[in-house]
């Protein structure tokens, strides 16, 4: 009852067209990106390279198909999160608002298993944006621009990794931006079992992302001994995989308190949705 | 008396300059000797503030001044002292040689040639090159430009002695303080690991040379850009 369950909601999610809006919008923004780095994306490289360029000279194919990928994943990591509450942060509200939660109800189903349908539902959604996302930035780039080593600036300068070095890389990197995507999924789930319409849930979601990016952001040590435990400081943590030496510990760090942040979510979700009056 | 102190130092003067151009023309005949050449080349590059891998690239060289490096890879060269020290030395009415210091390097025993260009708009604004008398080579040079600063480069031969190519340079350059753009370098993690610039920081490029072809001809599509 529960997969047939569970199978109804995602027909629920593929008949909305608000679905589809995020996997447009995904789609466009690539496309914008890719076009924008056809372009004029020597300047880009320009603007990574200058600090080095009176000294040293880059040779080799430096825009290439995979820092076109990189470049994509760095800047609609921070978007996407919208995109996929537009959907998840209905699930609940959606059948409040529409009145269809009692009938719902009344199927031989307990309200935990409608919980995790809609869930398992959301996390397909997620999946399907965050493979929707790599294919787009990883074979439609490489089609476009080929592919080479790849060139990441952080904090520490500059860092070459080979081409051979990346598969994984890039399969790793999408493995844990699925994660916290898929937590962001779950936190608007668990704010859809809050309210009675699907703005609520969705604006609140974005609203605690950006209060705590803001807060991840700020300088002051008052905040520094949360700020390891707020799930938007571990939202990047896909950029970790693209540091040498990789390390490992911080990334294994931030994949158990992504995951820790989708269990408890959930738990809160199902604990709400029980306890939840849907008979007035 | 002061005739005699004038001309001794004159002459002294004259023929210490014909020896620093007489030393230079060794060199020089060696290179004019080379029309083109194309050879692998390995490029381990430690820089602060650059992570890079070992490179393998493959470089192109065609009289006077064409000069190219393929890679599959990204490689990281110095800006400065590849092919156009060569080239600047090859035309002697670009500067004006001084003889300086014996010195030996790597068991060499060679002299300082302090070149100084004529044309004030010259990227270089000293060339300090020692050369073994011996076997008229380069065995380093100290280069000042006016926009890559001081380059220094240390030169050991094997199999192309005649043609005064290198099989292994050793570039020394000066790292400028590295800005980082912050829109771009964002840690997710704000720890103390990070980086700071020490003044005068160094990096070293180590280039390789194998397979050299010399003189078999090149075709000028070769260097056109891609």
């Amino acid at each position: 009852m529960w997969w047939r369950n569970t199978i109804n909601e995602l027909v629920k999610i593929a008949t909305k067209i608000r679905s589809y809006i995020g996997i447009g919008a995904l789609t466009l923004l690539i496309f914008i990106v890719l076009f924008a780095m056809k372009a004029d994306g020597k300047s880009y490289i320009g603007f990574v390279t200058a600090s080095f360029e009176q000294t040293l000279s880059f040779n080799g194919k430096i825009l290439n198909g995979n820092l076109i990928a990189f470049i994509i994943m760095q800047m609609l990591i921070v978007h996407v999160p919208l995109l996929i509450s537009l959907v998840t942060g209905d699930l609940l509200s959606g059948e409040e608002a529409a009145g269809t939660v009692r009938m719902l109800a009344t199927k031989p189903i307990t309200r935990t298993s409608i919980v995790l349908s809609k869930w398992f539902s959301a996390t397909i959604y997620t999946l399907i944006m965050t493979v929707w996302l790599g294919f787009l930035s990883l074979f439609v780039a490489k089609w476009m621009f080929g592919s080479g080593d790849l060139i990441v600036l952080n904090s520490n300068g500059l860092l070459i990794i080979p081409e051979a070095d990346l598969a994984w890389r890039f399969g790793l990197a999408l493995i844990i931006a699925f994660l916290a995507l898929w937590t962001v999924a779950t936190l608007s789930l668990a704010f859809s079992a809050f309210a009675k319409n699907s703005v609520g849930p969705i604006v609140s979601t974005m609203a605690v992302i950006i209060l705590f990016t803001i807060i991840g952001t700020l300088d002051v040590s008052v905040f520094d001994s949360i700020k390891p435990y707020m799930f938007t400081t571990h939202m990047a943590a896909w950029r970790s995989v693209f540091e040498d030496p990789y390390p490992s510990y911080e990334i294994l760090e931030s994949i158990i308190i992504l995951s820790a942040h989708i269990i408890i979510l959930l738990g809160i979700t199902i604990l709400r949705f029980n306890k939840k009056d849907i008979t007035s | 008396m002061r005739l005699i102190i004038f001309l001794f130092l004159f002459i002294t003067t004259v023929s210490y300059s014909q020896t620093a151009t007489s030393l230079l023309k060794g060199v020089i005949d060696k290179i004019d000797l080379v029309n083109d050449y194309k050879a692998d080349v390995q490029i381990k590059a430690a820089i602060p503030f650059i992570k890079v891998p070992i490179a393998k690239a493959k470089i192109y060289f065609k009289k006077k001044d064409k000069f190219k490096v393929e890679s599959d890879g990204i490689a990281i060269l110095p800006k400065q002292g590849l092919s156009d020290l060569t080239g600047f030395l090859s035309k002697e009415s670009n500067y004006s040689a001084v003889l300086g210091e014996v010195k030996t390097i790597n068991e060499h025993k060679t002299r300082l040639i302090s070149v100084l260009p004529t044309d004030e708009n010259s990227e270089i604004i000293l060339a300090k090159v020692y050369i073994s008398p011996t076997d008229e080579l380069i065995y380093r040079t100290v280069l000042t430009t006016k926009s890559s600063g001081t380059v220094s480069i240390d030169y050991e031969y094997n199999l192309n002695k005649k043609y005064a190519l290198p099989n292994k340079m050793t570039f020394t350059v000066d790292i400028r303080k590295f800005k980082m753009p912050k829109s771009v370098a964002s840690n997710i993690r704000n720890n103390d690991k990070e980086k700071k610039y020490k003044e005068n920081e160094k990096g070293t490029i180590v280039l390789i040379f194998s397979n050299y072809i010399v003189n078999k001809g090149i075709s000028d599509d070769v260097f056109k850009k891609d």
